[in-house]
């Protein structure tokens, strides 16, 4: 074989070496060019936030569209509904950013008055329960007790008390953030700073002439409405008018609002978390302390001061009952409360949008309601042999008044222990109050709100399963229940000795009492000018023989 | 004996107050808190209930 017969054939396997190793390598580095210049493409620029949206595709509805009506409701709330801040420049980014702005805080308003509106009826609750446990010949004077706690209060509250309780709580950010109460006065004392009241938004004026302000001031004030309303219940059948109003605007102007900036308004309890590491500082979801504990307490200090009614005790200290003249109202009226406490509770989460545990809270509040008056009936039926229809509604509200602090805080199984737990408590307490104490609490006011109310501050360190950022005792954060007691020691070392010396004050000056003679012939002609029942005959009642008139 | 009864009210409130910035133990907390609550509840009950009581209409 000559050399040609051997070349040609390697040349030929070089050449195919050379393709089939090199092509790949070749490749490669055409795709490493292709990618080294494909790598960092310039981000395309963010659309600005003024520049005019392309709404082809957003479908508006036409005009025609429109005037032929809309029965499935697909062509209502589109593009078109979205306000435009420049007609010239049409709708923006920016245009649509601020309207979701808006409509998170007008669902959180919305929420929030509505929620208010039903606390406000509550007082329709009040005065029926009030009035139906006292005697027909003070029908009238019980109910204007009750009708015009709410004018005496909402007044005091827009003169001064909003501005000590609030005027410092900037950052309800549900609201939009309130963001005019910037001002809270606080003292260095035992090296941290205690706020005690605040001091913006006395009669809402000035930058406090907010729509967020106005909102949580409706809130608050019917909290305060409540608070002053229990007073009424300890007080009846022998409280003169005169100074149920002086004593009603004290404690809307000062008493309710100290404790209230105390607790929710940035004051020194809610710190104690930040400042002592007591859990979360002094949790009160929706009030039992500030609202039902303050009430009640100062419904102790009124009838220690007050006296009892004529012919309640016996000269040996035994106590007679006197029944309530309409038990249709009263359970009625728990029946209102109930379902007013539908807007206590979870309308105090500020908010809606964002605070979806609205349903959990009001399911607790049911809940708790439920198993109180479950607690109060066996109790009564066990020791008494007889349902009694007084106490299941007032187990029903102290299981309500219990639930309310804690409701925001715990699950359904803590809620139900804490109300059934209530309904008993309320028992022995009426028993307590009426027998030992012998302080008389014609619609058991204090048991209810004063006892039960302590109770629910009480119950949030225990049961406060943390996932509202508060855990309580049986959840593995012993610190909370210590920030509790504190708020229970408040309320009954500060609370009520003020209340105590404020209606002493006011005994002193006005007299708490009505003379024993108007007290027999019943409140309604000698303080009211009119009977409450004019076409009813009221038979005379006797006093128990054992039983002493008051002078 | 109602000014005593309002004082130690106001006594039993203000000693664990004082007492979160003696102590950091919890359980020393706790106590102060108990015993705190108890003359409050001892002034209030015990003490001023008890005056209104000495001169209580119904005794008369």
């Amino acid at each position: 074989m000559n050399r040609c017969t051997w070349l040609r054939p390697c040349l030929l396997t070089a050449f195919v070496l050379v393709l089939v190793c090199g092509l790949p390598a070749w490749a490669h580095g055409q795709n490493s060019t292709a990618s080294a210049q494909a790598a960092p493409a310039p981000p395309s620029p963010a659309p600005a936030l003024d520049a005019p949206l392309d709404l082809k595709s957003a479908n508006a509805p036409s005009t025609a569209d429109l005037a032929a009506g809309d029965p499935s409701g697909t062509k209502t709330g589109t593009v078109n509904d979205i306000a435009v801040s420049d007609s010239k420049k049409g709708l923006t980014l920016a245009d649509v950013i601020n309207e979701v702005g808006q409509n998170r805080i007008a669902v959180n308003f919305t929420w929030t008055l509505v929620a208010g509106f039903l606390v406000m009826f509550m007082q329709a609750g009040f005065a029926l329960v009030e009035t139906g446990l006292c005697r027909a010949k003070n029908a009238n004077h019980t109910m204007m007790m009750n009708f015009m706690v709410y004018g005496f209060g909402l007044f005091a509250f827009w003169v001064c008390g909003f501005a000590l309780q609030m005027g410092g709580a900037a950052g309800a950010s549900t609201l939009g953030g309130a963001n005019p109460l910037s001002n809270e006065f606080a003292i260095h004392f035992l090296g941290k700073d205690w706020g005690l009241f605040g001091t913006k938004g006395f009669f809402l004026a000035g930058p406090t002439y907010d729509v967020g302000v106005m909102v949580l001031f409706l809130f608050e004030m019917v909290f305060m409405d409540t608070a002053l309303t229990i007073v009424t219940g300890g007080a009846a059948e022998r409280w003169k008018y005169t100074a149920f109003c002086v004593s009603s605007v004290f404690m809307g102007a000062i008493t309710y609002p100290i404790y209230g900036n105390w607790a929710w308004g940035g004051g020194w309890l809610s710190k104690l978390g930040a400042n002592y590491g007591l859990g979360a500082g002094y949790a009160d979801f929706a009030g039992s302390g500030v609202v039902h504990a303050v009430g009640g307490l100062t419904a102790l200090a009124v009838s220690m001061i007050i006296g009892p009614r004529i012919g309640k005790y016996n000269r040996d200290g035994s106590a007679n009952a006197i029944p309530g003249h309409d038990i249709v109202i009263v359970l009625t009226g728990c029946f209102i409360l109930a379902f007013g406490w539908f807007g206590f509770n979870p309308g105090s989460t500020l908010g809606a949008s964002g605070a979806l545990r609205i349903s959990t809270i009001a399911v607790d509040t049911m809940l708790a309601g439920c198993t109180g008056s479950f607690g109060a009936i066996l109790y009564m039926w066990m020791r008494y042999g007889k349902p009694d229809a007084s106490m299941s509604g007032n187990g029903l509200l102290a299981g309500l008044v219990a639930i309310t602090a804690p409701s925001g805080y715990v699950n359904t199984m803590g809620a139900a222990i804490i109300g059934f737990v209530a309904g008993v408590l309320v028992c022995l307490s009426v028993e307590y109050i009426d027998r030992v104490m012998r302080v008389d609490d014609p619609v058991g006011a204090i048991s209810v709100h004063g006892t039960c109310g302590l109770w629910g501050v009480i119950s949030v360190g225990l049961f406060a399963d943390g996932t509202n950022a508060v855990k309580g005792l049986f959840y593995g954060d012993p610190s909370q229940l210590v920030a509790q007691l504190i708020g229970v020691g408040t309320l009954l070392g500060f609370v009520f000795t003020l209340s105590y010396v404020a209606n002493y004050v006011i005994d002193v000056v006005v007299g708490q009492r009505v003379p024993a003679s108007d007290e027999l012939e019943g409140l309604d002609i000698p303080e009211m000018g009119a009977l409450g029942y004019p076409e009813f005959v009221l038979k005379p009642q006797p006093i128990p023989s054992g039983a002493v008139a008051a002078d | 004996m109602k000014i005593v009864g309002i004082l130690l009210a106001v006594v039993g409130w203000m000693l664990p107050l004082v007492g979160l910035s003696m102590t950091s133990s919890m359980g020393a907390r706790f106590v102060l808190c108990f015993l705190g609550i108890g003359i409050t509840l001892t002034g209030i009950i015990g003490v001023l209930n008890k005056a209104h009581l000495k001169n209580a209409p119904w005794k008369r």
